[in-house]
């Protein structure tokens, strides 16, 4: 088993276990995460809580498996907002062309020209605080990237031969798009909303951590970094340490799984024989 | 003569997922001489660029080899590790002329650069003999030296040829692999580049040649190997292979017909998968005479594997 | 007949690699098109297949001339044209099953009612089994998959072939199978063919007539019978520059 095997298995077991969680724990456990408790507040990891508790007295594991199932609806969303939005933009600009694509990538330009955290602020204050909105801000700044980068794979794939014989065979600008573009570039597509899932989960904690994101009741790991920094301060270091715990380990998980399914697309050698 | 290049028995096997094997090379064995050119030819997937890439060290990990492939120097290459094949024998002892020189130069850096990174590495030339080595280097592939600054992109198909050319002849290796080296070229840049790796053959290296191009291989062949499905089943005199008597097993007479210049008419039928092959003769399901003999595997006997083979006439009527 | 008239085309106006070639092919004729790589013929080619828009110049196909390149030509002017091309890896989409790949352009023109019947017809005749039919194109040699992609050519029944060096990656055998593949389908269906390429034994053995292109230079010489194969002015690779129009008969 090579160091690339055992990489990732670690990702997909931690990816297994975290989606269990945010599955599982809430309907199992029978406690309530927003439980204000002010005579157990600021209470370090211990027995009864593992996590400890935050300046209010809720228990941290609780809250953080809830945060992380914020952020993990809120990431994979976005990102699959973001992706279908990109892909769809990317395809009809590359195999187009003429002013399609001009207008497509002049706008690209234009959100890709707006500092991003900016862009997704200015999104979210158009709503009332919720979920819905942080989608849409997430989405909103990161389909650019991926209509560029279909679009630059579809504008290298239309000049292929095989391209050729579908139009001299007949086939429909719209055929050749859907059947012969779309389907090559999806593998790239979908790695690309793998790898946006932990930015996306960032730009959500980003946002909470300004208090832009979500209602501050509601257990999201922005929002939990942002109000224990006043104990942090404090020396209470464990309402800040393990919602950030919570953010980097998913990303990480993420990203092996992103980077296997890339090694799968590329294959190094494809000799006549080792097909 | 000196032998270069001796293969003994060679076999190579490809392990695939569910524990099937494609038997890429089955039993090969030849001499190669100094001065001498062996031309390997075969269609595509009869496993002769596997060949080569086992005589270099560039199998995948799935491949498993038995049998020998000793230089001329005594190292045994299948055997070998990579750390001896990257430092003494790739360059070295054994040059390769790419199969496509426009994807073997780094499209970056002019020709020039690529000679003398080649040459500093090889043999250790620093300053004014750098220079001088390498347009010497590039003089004896018929480079031309106004050319050296040039980038890859910038030259014609014939060009690049050369300058991969030069780049295999850098370290003088004793022997020369060249991979398909016409494929794509049109007639005329076949016949210079056939021409040049035959000087080069005739300067004192042995070549080892693969190729499906039969005219390239009569221009420049001492002697013709005949690839079937991972075996060579016939090794021929090219004078003899190409001229009135022609070759014996009767695939080689088929591709030879097969030529616009003679029959044009095709070897019916397609050669078996390598995963899959027959138990007897691979060839008997496509040949016009099989016979009770072929259920077995014939053996490479006095130049060819074959249960029947053809016998020139003159041979013929001195049986009779 | 399939007319070329003063064909200019290229990928930089200001230096087309085809500069006022005229070609016509009679109905049911080969004319083989012989030439150095890199000098336009598979430019031209394109052209002829209405797949590239030339700078100037105009395609008469049948007493019609082309009106469009590409998607903007009408469906029944683009495939009237079968294309086989040089590398069959880079010209067959690696999804595809060899059995889809061949059916493709009946699929694409509304006639995916015929693919079953077709593709079972032509697959014997270009020597494809069942079993080669179901693999996808990394499974299967270079010489397999060009039998499918000159199949797919022949799927629709064209009127014109369009070989741009059609055996270049091949084997002599594969090479005489697929030609005579060819040759079966113009005998019975009278289609006429351009064939590109830069072998002249094969072409002048396979084609009516061949017409050559010399380097860098406004084609052609124009060549008729067996072997006319005068050499042409020696010079270094690519550093010709001075026009030669010579005519052979």
């Amino acid at each position: 088993m090579g160091s690339r095997t055992r990489a990732l298995r670690v990702s997909a077991g931690v990816m297994a276990a975290v989606v269990l969680a945010v599955l599982v724990v809430p309907l199992a456990v029978p406690l309530d995460e927003q439980a204000v408790d002010l005579g157990a507040k600021l209470l370090p990891p211990g027995a009864a809580h593992p996590f400890g508790t935050d300046e209010v007295g809720r228990d941290l594991l609780l809250r953080c498996v809830y945060g992380l199932r914020v952020s993990l609806l809120v990431g994979v969303v976005a990102a699959l907002v973001a992706t279908v939005v990109g892909t769809a933009a990317g395809a009809l600009a590359g195999a187009f062309g003429g002013w399609p694509d001009r207008l497509l990538m002049r706008l690209v330009d234009l959100f890709s020209a707006v500092p991003h955290l900016l862009l997704g602020i200015f999104v979210v204050a158009l709503f009332r605080p919720g979920i819905w909105p942080v989608v849409a801000s997430v989405a909103v700044t990161h389909w650019l990237s991926t209509a560029r980068v279909v679009r630059a794979e579809v504008l290298s794939l239309r000049s292929r031969p095989y391209i050729d014989a579908a139009v001299s065979g007949g086939a429909s600008r719209w055929r050749v798009t859907v059947r012969h573009l779309l389907p090559a570039v999806l593998p790239q597509a979908g790695l690309a909303a793998v790898l946006m899932v932990p930015h996306a989960i960032w730009h959500e904690s980003a946002l909470s951590f300004l208090g832009l994101g979500l209602p501050t009741h509601r257990a999201s790991l922005g929002n939990m970094v942002n109000s224990a920094r006043g104990s942090l301060l404090a020396g209470d270091w464990w309402p800040t340490l393990f919602p950030g715990l919570f953010i980097i380990v998913p990303t990480l998980a993420l990203a092996g799984l992103a980077g296997a399914w890339r090694a799968r697309l590329n294959p190094r050698h494809r000799s006549e024989l080792t097909l | 003569m000196t032998t270069v290049l001796s293969v003994r028995e060679l076999s190579v096997r490809f392990r695939m997922p569910g524990g099937r094997h494609v038997a890429a090379v089955g039993d090969v064995s030849f001499e190669l001489a100094a001065g001498e050119c062996l031309v390997l030819v075969g269609e595509s997937g009869c496993g002769k660029s596997v060949l080569a890439s086992a005589l270099l060290g560039l199998l995948p990990g799935n491949a498993e080899t038995s049998g020998e492939a000793r230089l001329g120097d005594g190292l045994e290459l299948l055997s070998a590790d990579e750390r001896t094949l990257a430092r003494t024998v790739r360059g070295r002892r054994i040059g390769l002329v790419p199969q496509s020189p426009a994807a073997h130069l780094t499209p970056v850096r002019t020709v020039r650069a690529q000679l003398a990174e080649t040459v500093r590495e090889l043999t250790g030339a620093r300053g004014a003999a750098l220079a001088e080595a390498v347009e010497a280097a590039a003089a004896r592939a018929a480079f031309p030296a106004g050319h050296l600054d040039r980038y890859p992109h910038q030259l014609s198909g014939g060009l690049a040829q050369r300058a991969a050319t030069a780049l295999a002849l850098v370290g003088d290796a004793p022997l020369l692999l060249a991979d398909e080296p016409t494929t794509g070229l049109d007639r005329e840049l076949v016949d210079r580049t056939a021409d040049e790796l035959r000087r080069h053959a005739d300067a004192g290296h042995a070549l080892l040649m693969i190729t499906h191009d039969l005219a390239a291989a009569e221009r420049i062949a001492d002697r013709v190997a005949v690839m079937y499905a991972g075996r060579v089943v016939e090794i021929a005199d090219a004078a003899v292979f190409f001229g009135a008597a022609g070759p014996r097993h009767p695939y080689a007479r088929g591709l030879l017909d097969a030529l616009p210049e003679r029959a044009f008419a095709p070897v019916p039928g397609m050669p078996p998968e390598l995963g899959a092959l027959p138990a007897g003769c691979a060839f008997a399901a496509r040949c016009a005479t099989p016979k009770e003999a072929c259920e077995a595997v014939p053996a490479l006997v006095d130049g060819v594997a074959c249960h029947h083979p053809h016998r020139p006439l003159a041979e013929e009527a001195s049986r009779a | 007949m399939l007319e070329l008239r003063g064909i200019t085309a290229g990928y930089d106006p200001r230096d087309p690699v085809v500069r006022d070639v005229s070609l016509t092919i009679g109905d049911g004729e080969a004319v083989g098109l012989l030439g150095p790589s890199g000098c336009g013929k598979s430019t031209l080619a394109r052209v002829a297949a209405l797949l590239h828009r030339p700078d100037a110049g105009s395609v008469v196909i049948d007493g019609e001339p082309a009106r469009g390149w590409r998607h903007r030509a009408p469906r029944e002017q683009r495939t009237a044209f079968g294309v086989v091309f040089q590398q069959p890896r880079q010209s067959a989409d690696p999804r595809l099953r060899l059995r889809d790949l061949i059916a493709e352009p009946l699929r694409a023109t509304g006639r995916r009612a015929e693919a079953d019947t077709r593709v079972g017809e032509l697959a014997p005749v270009v020597g494809l089994s069942a079993e080669l039919l179901a693999r996808r194109p990394h499974e299967v040699s270079d010489g397999q998959l060009q039998r499918a992609c000159v199949a797919r050519a022949l799927v629709a029944r064209p009127r014109w072939l369009i070989c741009d060096e059609m055996t270049a990656m091949l084997d002599a055998s594969t090479t005489a199978a697929l030609v005579g593949v060819v040759e079966a389908y113009r005998r019975e269906s009278g289609a006429g063919l351009l064939a590109v390429g830069h072998d002249a034994v094969l072409l002048e053995r396979w084609c009516d007539r061949t017409v050559r292109w010399e380097p860098l230079t406004r084609p052609f010489t124009v060549s008729r019978g067996l072997r006319p194969r005068t050499p042409g002015p020696q010079t270094p690779d690519g550093l010709n520059t001075v026009p030669v129009i010579r005519v052979t008969q």
